[in-house]
């Protein structure tokens, strides 16, 4: 049970790493002018 | 009979407005999620229903829960109105006064008809919102809880359920289901956004039901002392580890950590420990909360495949995450952790489990059936949706003629 409830954890702490790490781009006001 | 115990009591005391403050924090987790034109009526259903469940319950609604035992079934009316139910110690917890069991039992009976309102919300007349948490109280909550611990069929059959997997949240979360696809969905539902108008508010309902929680597990010893001091770890650990687990799933799902999602998961981890806090080891709670993370949030992606208007998921994490924890219960037993219980599948009684099965079963298939028939009467006599325009203009305008915001 310990060892199950280590290993879950980890399975977690994996997740974070392995997850996308992407973002929006942020829009200029240029940009935002423009489009506008 | 044994004397009253000053620590017991002050702690039950305690608990029990700890866990009253639980239903208007679930108005707050609810109120943040739905559109700012219907934030005032869903915070009302909770605050109307603290209201309405504690008159029902000194009136009637303790007795036929607790009262004395007829046929497995339902509690007699000996306790009507509170008879017989006074300062000293009563049949259930024999060192505080029966009047704070009585009030503390009365704050898990408020609640649970607060969490089906989640799935009705932004469409329900307030009429028969009244109507239906009455009946449901008395016809559903009432008799469910008499089966499980107030000496009915299902405590005699052997059932473990510390604070509430059956009797609270399966029972709520199936009748939510039911709800949903009996109202039918929200106008707009699928071609219009239906954002949740205010996620801090939300975020501050599940933080505030995380620590009121603590009084419904820890609570549920009845005593102050090591039982609870077990179901207070237990708890904040399982409501931890569904929140990562669901924030870690949602984030590699749909590419982001959602916020929204950690706080539905705590609630789904809470949710998950609550028949298995007074019966397992810090370790259990930590797979309960990964279980809790992984079926609950998988439960909604497919609620939501198939079209369900369950508004605010409540089938989804009552529904699933008490079901699981129920199941768990019996996997992860051990008299190690309350002599007074039994062990479960792991420690070497498998009989454990499907004894939790069927008082699954019974609570999915009992509160299904007399949710849909208490809402077809309703529909039939009442009925249950407001018109098309006053859905489309807001609850809040048109069952309160009041908004929430005037900036």
């Amino acid at each position: 049970m310990e060892f199950l409830a280590f290993a879950s954890f980890a399975v977690l702490v994996v997740g974070w790493l392995v997850a996308p790490t992407r973002s929006i781009t942020p829009v200029s006001h240029a940009e935002e002018r423009k489009a506008a | 009979m044994e004397k009253i115990n000053a620590g017991d009591t002050a702690w039950l005391l305690a608990s029990a407005a700890l866990v009253m403050l639980m239903t208007p924090a679930l108005g707050f987790f609810y109120g943040g999620l739905v559109r700012r034109k219907n934030v005032l009526a869903t915070i009302m259903h909770s605050f109307f229903i603290l209201c309405l469940i504690s008159v029902q319950w000194v009136l009637w609604g303790y007795t036929l829960a607790f009262g004395p035992d007829i046929g497995g079934i339902i509690g007699g009316l000996d306790w009507a109105a509170l008879r017989g139910v006074g300062q000293d110690p009563g049949p259930y917890a024999p060192t505080v006064p029966h009047e704070a069991y009585m009030v503390f039992q009365m704050m898990f009976a408020v609640i649970t008809p607060a969490l089906i309102t989640g799935a009705f919300a932004e469409r329900k007349r307030f009429k028969a919102f009244v109507v239906f948490t009455l009946l449901w109280a008395t016809f559903v909550y009432d008799p469910v809880a008499h089966w499980v611990w107030g000496g009915g069929w299902l405590g005699q059959l052997g059932a473990l359920d510390f604070a509430g997997g059956t009797v609270v949240h399966i029972t709520s979360g199936v009748s939510a289901l039911v709800a949903a696809l009996v109202l039918g969905r929200r106008v707009g539902f699928g071609r219009e956004a239906m954002d949740p108008h205010d996620a801090t508010m939300t975020v501050l309902g599940a933080s505030l039901l995380w620590f009121g929680w603590f009084g419904f597990n820890a609570g549920s010893a009845i005593t102050a002392g090591g039982l609870a001091a077990n179901a207070f770890v237990v708890t904040n650990t399982a409501a931890a580890m569904a929140a990562l687990t669901w924030m870690t799933v949602s984030w590699l799902h749909k590419g982001a950590p959602s916020v929204l999602g950690a706080a539905a998961g705590a609630v789904a981890g809470l949710v998950a420990i609550t028949p298995a806090s007074g019966y397992v080891d810090v370790s259990a709670s930590i797979l309960i909360g990964l279980g809790a993370g992984i079926f609950c949030y998988t439960a909604i992606q497919i609620t939501k495949r198939f079209k369900v208007d369950d508004a605010l998921d409540v089938f989804g994490v009552h529904g699933v995450g008490g079901a699981w924890g129920a199941l768990a219960t019996g996997v992860f037993a051990t008299v190690a952790v309350n002599s007074a219980a039994k062990d479960g599948l792991i420690a070497g009684n498998p009989g454990q489990l499907g004894i939790q099965a069927i008082a699954v079963l019974a609570s999915i298939v009992y509160s299904a059936v007399m949710t849909f028939v208490i809402l077809k009467l309703i529909d039939l006599f009442v009925g249950l949706r407001v018109p098309e325009s006053e859905e489309v203009l807001g609850l809040d305008a048109s069952q309160h003629r009041e908004a929430a915001y005037q900036i």
